[in-house]
């Protein structure tokens, strides 16, 4: 098991890739010229900001962000590093001196642990002081007590790269050179088919399916390159682009996949969880809140939150819940038979609660009146893994599908928008780019599934859960290899692109807090295998595999600085329908058809 | 008498620049919220304010980083820095872990096992202090560091964190692109702060009695301790960030259960420490700063090396805290990396 499992990782053979163009250098020297200049001067301080952000370039050094905090992790205005020492010092005289009450502020919830100025300000609000400070409070410092600090910038570091496996034994050597030797093929083969150069590429797969014989094909790089010589076969071999390349299967098989990757792995439950955290939040104090789902599946996410509603203090609202998914081929009303478990369950628990379902093949097929939203009640839109799908390739000019559902989803005035997206970069525009990234992040999700089982489980139903869920991430890899334009839905984005694109609409993050943090935490130490960590991220929190983040779950709500469109385009019902629609209501148990 | 010893609260606003007080203040509030009375940590909360920083394949500064697994059986991970290789000539083939795993250099060149501080319960290899400061040593002494991600207290006592650099440095001692020069030699130097500079002794110890050879140890204001009470303990308690009581429970964590602050692990020169003297122990630097409260514990270990026998350069910066190295905004960051450069270079 040992051996297998240095071996399996080789995939993560680092790949690092040509570099970007580097970034803008500040007009600072670096510290190594600054310490041969001679002695740094206390008291100089003109800072150059390291961070991109784009009001520091224009303004004086002093409402800067200190350099060096940066390279601690902390973003701090130099103008507030005077106000955080004091508040640091209020904080502490407010938490006072005995252990006990230092519970007190570790059950507070933190939220963005970067931004030390709302830290600070938020602990002290929060803690409101529980006793008198032993003696008179310290004299603030003066101005002449702090030097002001010279400021060395960190340039940002974009990129995370996955965990590369170490040590071959000498057994292992020679599967080591053949795994390597099968990387490099597959890389030489995406270079030949971005190149356009199909003869090449044709030979080298025919190479690489030999280096296949050579190493073990049953886990790690053997099995992760196998996937990708398969996804690269049919992308080559194909005459067209059309999804007909692309893993084909029905809706229903697709969901049984996708049963057996939430078993197999923490992401979704992790997605679930974090997303339903930030929606109880906003819910808080309304006796009429409104879900939309824009992909509703089997409605896993919701038990758990029509439960945790039931439970909640001053009892449960009224629950509305919009599920939006394709339309069942065969006759069957999918989304109404998952509407009509969900309403028996929050029967059973005593929730009032109404279902609509909403069949669109696309989410920009949905119109914002279908959703029926109602003014006074809050809203809630939970997106777990579909807004990377209304993507296009980047400096695609066109408007892209993305841009009018955010428009109309932010013009809901929402309270609270739960976003989960595969933390990866997969919508590069060249082909190459894409492959090494996909092969990067497949790897290592591979490895997770892999090394992070539970050893509860048993071991027979874990391979069949386990290879299940690998074909589910297999239609993920080949979407992204053999597609192309429109038929490619996969399109991951980093949290970082979404943050700005999200912002752009007219969305103001909502940090998860250092609660929802806790309990993530807990219940991958409770149910998964160890490996998997989560990670607080500017407010987001990410679920990865031993260090490398590989999904992300973030919350924001509508900027009250944006204007709403006007009601009209939200509401109008002159548009025609183009899709059908059907209402379950748990309190007559009839439904109603339009 | 001129001048009491004892120093006004207020002191440790004197002796920092303003960003690295509110740096070290705001770990020492976040960290008393941590450590709870009954000897259990908060490590959901510990790992979400810890700020962390993602490994970078594409240079910085000159200097890239990766992560990897070196013990699958304990999940350890170290952050590997090194100098950026060289393009290969080839530019539509990009640079594998065959690259990336690569001597940095033709000439002999050292590397750096770096163990994190934190009391032996805080931080990871991936800390930003820590990734900076791994950083530096990179360019500081065009070194290989590899950031060792121990096992920490309370969840691991003793010798889990020992265990964890003693798999490193075999590890070290295997893998091919770390040897360098004419003889093919491992040039390591042990190195650490706080509780990484305890663990870097203990390693040193284990390798000297098993032949490994280590070209020197580098200790930051490394964490000793003893069942006595120190005058710079009681003079400096509570006074630069640090009290006498939370270094208690940090050893409490740490150590097995029962055992008290003469156990070897943290007072290696104390009665029941083991005798140094027959040991083939590496070389040693140690800073020590002025106003760190367990200064005392830190210098009894230096004196405790060189009465074995061994080479030692204490480093004592009178005026300094703890953490002066984790922003170069100080003349003691400045000469102690000095002091480091120097000395990795004529033991490399």
């Amino acid at each position: 098991m040992e051996r297998r499992r240095r071996v399996s990782n080789i995939l993560s053979l680092l790949l690092a890739w040509p570099p970007p163009p580097p970034p803008p250098r500040s007009s600072l020297p670096t510290i190594w010229e600054r310490a041969e200049m001679g002695p740094y001067p206390f008291g100089s301080g003109t800072a150059a900001s390291g961070w991109t952000d784009a009001e520091s370039s224009q303004q004086s050094s002093a409402s800067e962000i200190d350099g060096l905090l940066v390279g601690a992790g902390y973003r701090v205005r130099s103008s507030d590093l005077r106000h955080v020492a004091q508040s640091l010092e209020r904080l502490e005289s407010a938490i006072g001196g005995a252990p006990a009450d230092h519970l007190a502020a570790a059950e507070a919830v933190h939220y963005n642990p970067s931004d030390l100025t709302a830290w600070v300000d938020s602990m002290l609000s929060e803690l409101a002081p529980s006793r008198r400070p032993p003696g008179p409070l310290p004299a603030s410092p003066t101005a002449e007590t702090w030097p002001d600090p010279t400021y060395f910038p960190l340039p940002p570091q974009p990129h995370q790269m996955a965990v590369v496996a170490a040590g071959s034994r000498q057994r292992e050597e020679e599967e080591e050179d053949s795994a390597i030797r099968l990387v490099h093929l597959l890389m030489s083969c995406a270079d030949a088919v971005q190149r356009g150069d199909s003869g090449l590429a044709g030979t080298i797969t025919d190479e690489m399916r030999i280096a296949l014989t050579r190493v073990n094909t049953g886990f790690g790089i053997g099995k992760v390159a196998g996937y990708f010589v398969d996804a690269l076969c049919r992308r080559i071999y194909s005459l067209s682009f059309s999804s007909s390349i692309s893993v084909a299967g029905s809706a229903s098989e697709y969901e049984i996949l996708y049963h057996h990757f939430y078993e197999a792995c923490p992401y979704l439950k992790f997605a679930h969880f974090m997303a339903n955290q930030a929606i109880l939040e906003a819910f808080d104090g309304y006796d009429r809140v409104h879900v939309i789902d824009f992909n509703l599946m089997d409605g896993l996410q919701w038990p758990a939150l029509i439960q945790a509603l039931a439970l909640r203090s001053g009892g449960p609202p009224f629950l509305r819940l919009t599920g939006i998914g394709p339309p069942s081929p065969d006759g069957r009303d999918a989304l109404r038979e998952v509407g009509l478990r969900l309403a028996e369950l929050a029967r059973s628990v005593r929730v009032r609660f109404a279902f609509r379902g909403v069949a669109a093949s696309r989410l920009d097929d949905v119109r914002p009146w279908m959703l029926q939203v109602v003014p006074g009640e809050a809203v809630a839109v939970n997106s777990v893994l579909q807004l990377h799908r209304l993507l296009r390739d980047p400096g695609d000019d066109a408007a892209a599908p993305i841009d009018s559902v955010l428009g109309w989803m932010v013009g809901l005035r929402p309270n609270i928008v739960t976003v989960v997206e595969q933390e990866a970069d997969h919508n590069k525009p060249a082909f190459l780019d894409r492959f090494t990234e996909a092969l990067f992040y497949y790897s290592t999700m591979f490895d997770s599934l892999e090394g992070g089982r539970c050893a509860a489980q048993q071991l027979q139903q874990q391979q069949q859960t386990t290879m299940a869920a690998e074909l589910y991430l297999q239609r993920e890899i080949c979407n992204i290899v053999c597609c192309e334009g429109a038929a490619r839905l996969e399109r991951h984005e980093p949290l970082a692109t979404w943050r700005a694109r999200l912002g752009r609409a007219g969305l103001k993050a909502v940090h998860l807090g250092s609660n929802a943090f806790k309990q993530a935490s807990m219940l991958l130490t409770l149910f998964s295998g160890e490996g998997y960590g989560v990670q607080e991220v500017d407010g987001c929190l990410t679920l990865g595999w031993h260090s490398r983040p590989l999904i992300s779950a973030s919350a924001w709500r509508a900027d009250d600085n944006v204007a709403p469109p006007p009601d009209n385009q939200l509401f109008s019902s002159s548009v025609t329908a183009s899709v059908p629609a059907s209402t379950i209501s748990s309190s007559d148990n009839n439904s109603i058809n339009f | 008498m001129a001048g009491s010893n004892e120093v006004n609260a207020n002191e440790s606003k004197m002796v920092v620049p303003l960003n690295t007080w509110v740096l070290i203040s705001n770990f020492k509030l976040a960290y008393n919220m941590l450590r709870r009375p009954d000897g259990t940590f908060d490590r959901h909360l510990a790992e979400f304010l810890d700020r962390k920083v993602p490994a970078n394949a594409f240079p910085v500064n000159g200097v890239i980083s990766f992560d990897l697994l070196i013990d699958r059986a304990t999940n350890l991970l170290a952050r590997i820095y090194r100098p950026a290789p060289t393009a290969p000539p080839d530019s539509h083939r990009p640079s594998l872990h065959a690259d990336l795993q690569s001597p940095p250099s033709p000439d002999p060149f050292p590397v750096i096992i770096f163990f994190h501080g934190g009391s032996f319960a805080h931080s990871s290899s991936n800390s930003a202090i820590y990734d900076s400061l791994c950083r530096r040593f990179v360019s500081l002494c065009g070194a290989v560091v590899i950031s060792v991600n121990y096992r920490r207290s309370p969840e691991h006592r003793y010798p889990c964190a020992y265990d964890d650099g003693w798999t490193a440095l075999k590890w070290a001692s295997t893998e091919p692109w770390l040897h360098s020069g004419k003889d093919a030699k491992l040039r390591v130097f042990l190195s650490g702060d706080s509780s990484g500079g305890n663990i870097a002794h203990h390693v040193a110890v284990r390798a000297a009695e098993s032949g490994i050879e280590v070209s020197g140890n580098i200790l930051l204001n490394p964490m000793f301790g003893g069942n006595q009470r120190t005058e710079s303990e009681n003079t400096l308690d509570g006074k630069y960030f640090v009290t006498v009581q939370d270094r208690y429970w940090y050893w409490k964590a740490f150590l097995p259960e029962g055992a008290d602050r003469d156990h070897p692990a943290c007072n290696p020169f104390g009665p029941n420490g083991m005798k140094l003297e027959e040991l083939p122990f590496t070389k040693t630097l140690v800073t020590v700063a002025g106003l760190d409260l367990t200064r005392d514990w830190q210098l009894a270990y230096a004196e405790g090396l060189e009465k074995a026998g061994h080479d030692v350069k204490l480093v004592y910066r009178e005026q300094a805290t703890i953490g002066f190295y984790f922003l170069p905004n100080t003349d003691h960051f400045y000469e102690v990396m000095e002091e480091i450069k120097n000395f990795v270079s004529s033991n490399c």
